[in-house]
């Protein structure tokens, strides 16, 4: 304290200043102008507020917003975009600070949406009129948008190239296969998903796997970087990134399972919090998604749109496409994942 | 102080600095007792320190205020944002918390994570502590050489390294040579070390300038100890505050570090606990799972609590003396010794920052992953991509954020150094630290349950959360160095004629202020590196160019990735400069560098 005493005053002011800064926020809640009207609904202007929480990547939110606010001059749109986890955690939050502030939640992968679902943030799906969502990719809750495969990569010039899901279990291919960690995305967790219940699979293909030296390694496009490095050879990963590495060059081919690649649809829902209009604006993003311009706009941003008819990527003659049990895996993560782990832990 | 100076003040300023050597110098016979009077000379026993002040009148007031004050600000950054997890941890109640304590790969990853940060902090701080002995006399700009690796933002760390020194990776394509082990726990071990050792060096190898008085070494010398016993007697029990404070610092950034473990522990199956948070939130939105990664979040604040509050008791008990300050010696001439560690600096400075970033470079200047990093294959299309879009605002946005966190951290650090004194010095330290030791997704949830109705989405809350994780780092640099102004070094000036803000102003500002300059250029790039708290928590009009990165690495741009990391690094030079210039001033007799 001794050389406070002189400035002691200058110190509490400082301190007056930063801490009037965070309490002034809580002394007066009525100066933010969310806070009178319906939380997450924006008040009610002429001009109509949306919020969307996304974990879709941003150049294919970027481009259907751009189009949705051509078609919607008057409505606002906020969006907040991050991973998967982070998005968890800022709903987890919203819920504990005043409620949800989403109107829309665009999803990456339909389980993390079902455990919105059941947590009661969805109103039930508002436009059962729509057409052309085939029902795999849709719940009472939420439709899909998109859809996402996940395929082989492999590095140029291997050979022989991997002709089935099974064939990454070759000897052939000992020590030469990375997989993506199922526990740091859903999209990942699709690939454990329906290996762990499609028949003729099962956790038996990951021991194999195991035995036969594949490496377990963090992210979806950290396989496609690693296989480009040559650190491996083959890979899962998805098809939108390994198009992409080919687009700049990298030596990687996309390698198109013969019994098909893994979709994993990418769903979107309205929430319980838009109401009025808000909840008038969520449903016009909503049929905008799943309308013809809305769908190109996904397909020309690299992902397959869900409506048939709608053209996307290329995709290589004659390929085929496997789901997984969606509604079998709801709520059976851990207990998968912990299988998994005790095969590819320490 | 010595009563016969002449009443000028900047003679006090020297007068102040150089009291303490004829206490020393009364007790050169034997080596025990100049360890005592290099340790024990704490202000309780120094006559006419902090009792006398503090019942002046009028100093009461305005301490009260300060403490009510600080502990208001402690409650706002970091009471709120911990009760608001504790809240949704209770939510389970025992039986929830029971089983995220007990959830498979809990224990598992408590038990690395105190592991790595362990030998982390031992391999840092012991390294760090050997090369600030063996430069301290070499100029700035090669001692900041070894500071080279906190250049790059840690969420890239991870890749360069594996790009450097991995399967396939820089070296092994150019040399055939690869790091053995990199993926797993020993690489993460040496990756972090290596990062952690600059912490480590520039608070030691400060203290070692402020406290290692070569008056004591020389009388320890010529009383016949050897050069070894010197070292053993002498600088080093004197260097146990800086050290141990170095070690705090080191196990909590340690313990913290998410992007190294995710890149290099997943092929080994290895996670920590920031890991198995991070996997947690993105695998599950459900309620449960939620709860647990609060609890998980907690027990790391419990796990850093258990390890830093006996730490910073012990700390606070040893380390207010205030030490004589004694010009550096003049350089020596070199010896082959001195070559062997101009080589080893360089070859850390090369091995741990020069060749990982040189990796980040050709990263972001190649076409795509994969191809030769050859002329031919360079390109500037990943910066193009990497700064489509609003990047360039939101640049200048993190860029304001950061300044003004690096401005505010090391004044509301001053506040509770000023106040830390006595039995609260220890609890206070250890409570500026605690935020820090929230991983950023969960710390980020507990400012916005706190803050979130009133100030949702505004860069006030992006503010409020880098003040409350990096307080730490604006506090330990100020209350090192307040701890190194003589006693009654105001008193002497008043007593010598000059006003309160005189003397404030001519004799405890210019010591601190060399201090809060190094503090907030640690916060300005901490804060400018960080990736997942703004992440959470911007909002329209808020976007940080973290939110820019993290688009980017969404959309597997490993190219756009390096090339914004590489942005990161410029304003940080900057920084370093900053520090750079710290340094230079803190040679000046009667200031000090960065001892926590």
């Amino acid at each position: 304290m001794r050389h406070f005493r002189a400035f002691a005053p200058a110190a509490v002011l400082l301190l007056a200043g930063v801490l009037g800064v965070t309490a002034c926020g809580s002394a007066s809640p009525s100066s933010s102008p969310a806070a009178g009207g319906p939380v997450g609904g924006a008040p009610a202007g002429p001009a109509g507020q949306l919020t969307l929480y996304t974990s879709v990547t941003q150049n294919t939110v970027t481009a259907v917003l751009d189009g949705f606010s051509r078609l919607n001059p008057g409505i606002k749109v906020t969006v907040f975009r991050a991973t998967t986890g982070q998005l968890n955690a800022r709903i987890a939050a919203d819920r504990r600070s005043g409620g949800l502030r989403a109107d829309v939640i665009w999803g990456t992968d339909p389980l993390s949406m079902e455990s919105y679902a059941e947590q009661g943030l969805f109103r039930p799906w508002p436009l059962p009129g729509l057409t052309g969502v085939p029902s795999a990719d849709k719940t009472t809750y939420f439709w899909g948008t998109r859809e996402l495969y996940l395929v082989i990569v492999a590095r140029k010039g291997l050979t022989p190239m991997p002709r089935a899901w099974a064939d990454l279990a070759s000897p052939a291919y000992r020590g030469k296969v990375a997989l993506p960690d199922p526990a740091a995305a859903g999209s990942a967790f699709a690939a454990l998903g329906y290996f762990a219940t499609a028949p003729g699979f099962g956790m038996g293909f990951y021991r194999t796997l195991k035995v036969n030296g594949a490496v377990q390694v963090s992210t979806i496009p950290e396989v496609v970087t690693d296989v480009a490095e040559g650190r491996y050879q083959l890979g899962i990963t998805l098809d939108s990134e390994v198009r992409a590495a080919v687009g700049q060059g990298s030596p990687v081919v996309l390698d198109w399972p013969a019994d098909g690649a893994i979709a994993l649809y990418s769903p979107i829902a309205q929430t319980v919090t838009a109401t009025g209009q808000a909840g008038r604006a969520a449903q016009a993003l909503l049929r905008y998604v799943l309308s013809a311009p809305g769908q190109a706009a996904i397909g020309k941003t690299g992902w397959q749109p869900v409506l048939p008819g709608i053209s996307g990527p290329p995709r290589p003659a004659g390929a085929t496409e496997v789901h997984p049990a969606w509604t079998a895996l709801f709520g059976r993560q851990d207990q998968i994942l912990r299988q998994y782990q005790a095969i590819f832990g320490p | 102080v010595n009563p016969p100076r002449p009443p000028r003040l900047a003679a006090l300023r020297a007068a102040g600095t150089a009291a303490a050597p004829p206490r020393a110098a009364g007790t050169t016979r034997r080596l025990a007792a100049l360890r005592a009077a290099g340790t024990a000379a704490a202000p309780p026993r120094a006559p006419g320190t902090a009792a006398a002040p503090l019942r002046a009148a009028g100093a009461t007031a305005a301490t009260v205020l300060l403490a009510a004050g600080v502990l208001a600000l402690i409650a706002a950054l970091v009471a709120v944002p911990l009760v608001s997890l504790a809240r949704i941890a209770a939510d389970g109640g025992l039986t929830g918390i029971g089983r995220a304590l007990t959830a498979p790969g809990a224990a598992a990853a408590a038990l690395h994570t105190v592991a790595v940060a362990g030998a982390v902090t031992v391999l840092a701080v012991a390294a760090g502590t050997g090369l600030a002995l063996a430069t301290q006399r070499r100029p700035v700009r090669f001692r900041l050489l070894i500071a080279g690796p906190l250049l790059i933002p840690e969420f890239v760390l991870g890749v360069a390294w594996s790009q450097a020194y991995g399967p396939a990776g820089l070296s092994d394509r150019l040399t055939g040579l690869t790091v053995p082990g990199l993926f797993g726990p020993a690489g993460i071990i040496l990756v972090l070390a290596g990062h952690g050792l600059p912490l480590a060096y520039l608070a030691v190898g400060a203290g070692l300038a402020a406290r290692a008085d070569p008056a004591l070494e020389r009388a320890a010398r010529s009383a016949g100890a050897g050069g070894w016993t010197a070292l053993r007697t002498v600088t080093l029990p004197l260097l146990r505050v800086p050290v141990l404070a170095a070690a705090a610092l080191v196990f909590v950034t340690a313990a913290g570090s998410f992007a190294i473990p995710e890149v290099l522990g997943t092929p080994a199956g290895f996670a920590t606990l920031p890991t198995l948070i991070y996997s947690d939130l993105s695998l599950s939105a459900s309620p449960a799972t939620f709860d647990q990664v609060t609890v998980l979040a907690l027990a790391m604040v419990v796990l850093v609590l258990l390890v830093l509050a006996p730490f910073d008791t012990w700390l606070a008990r040893l380390a207010p003396a205030a030490r004589p300050e004694v010009p550096p010696a003049p350089a020596a001439r070199r010896t082959a010794g001195d070559r062997a560690v101009t080589a080893l600096v360089w070859g850390y400075a090369l091995f741990a920052a020069g060749i990982p970033m040189l990796t980040l470079v050709l990263t972001a200047l190649t076409r795509g992953p994969g191809l030769a990093p050859v002329p031919v294959n360079w390109t500037l299309a990943n910066f193009a991509a990497g700064f489509s879009g609003g990047a360039g605002l939101a640049l200048l946005r993190s860029t304001g954020l950061a300044l003004a966190a690096a401005i505010l951290a090391p004044l509301l650090g001053g506040l509770v150094a000023g106040l830390a004194r006595g039995r609260w010095r220890g609890p206070l330290a250890t409570a500026v630290t605690l935020a820090y030791a929230i991983p950023g997704s969960a710390l980020a949830v507990g400012i916005i349950i706190g803050y979130g109705r009133w100030l949702d989405g505004s860069a006030l809350i992006i503010l409020i959360a880098y003040l409350a994780k990096f307080w730490v780092f604006g506090h330990r640099p100020v209350q090192a160095a307040l701890d190194r102004l003589p006693p009654g070094l105001t008193r002497a000036a008043r007593i010598s004629g000059a006003g309160p803000g005189t003397a404030v102003r001519t004799v405890v500002l210019p010591p601190l202020a060399v201090a809060a300059t190094t503090a907030a250029g640690l916060v300005f790039m901490l804060a400018f590196h960080e990736l997942t708290m703004s992440t959470i928590l911007y909002g329209p009009g808020t976007e940080t160019f973290a939110v820019v990165i993290m688009n980017q690495q969404d959309l597997g741009g490993v190219g756009a990735t390096a090339a914004l990391a590489l942005v990161l690094t410029a304003p940080v030079l900057v920084a370093a400069s900053t520090v750079a210039l710290a340094a230079r001033l803190a040679r000046r007799p009667g200031s000090s560098w960065w001892s926590p």
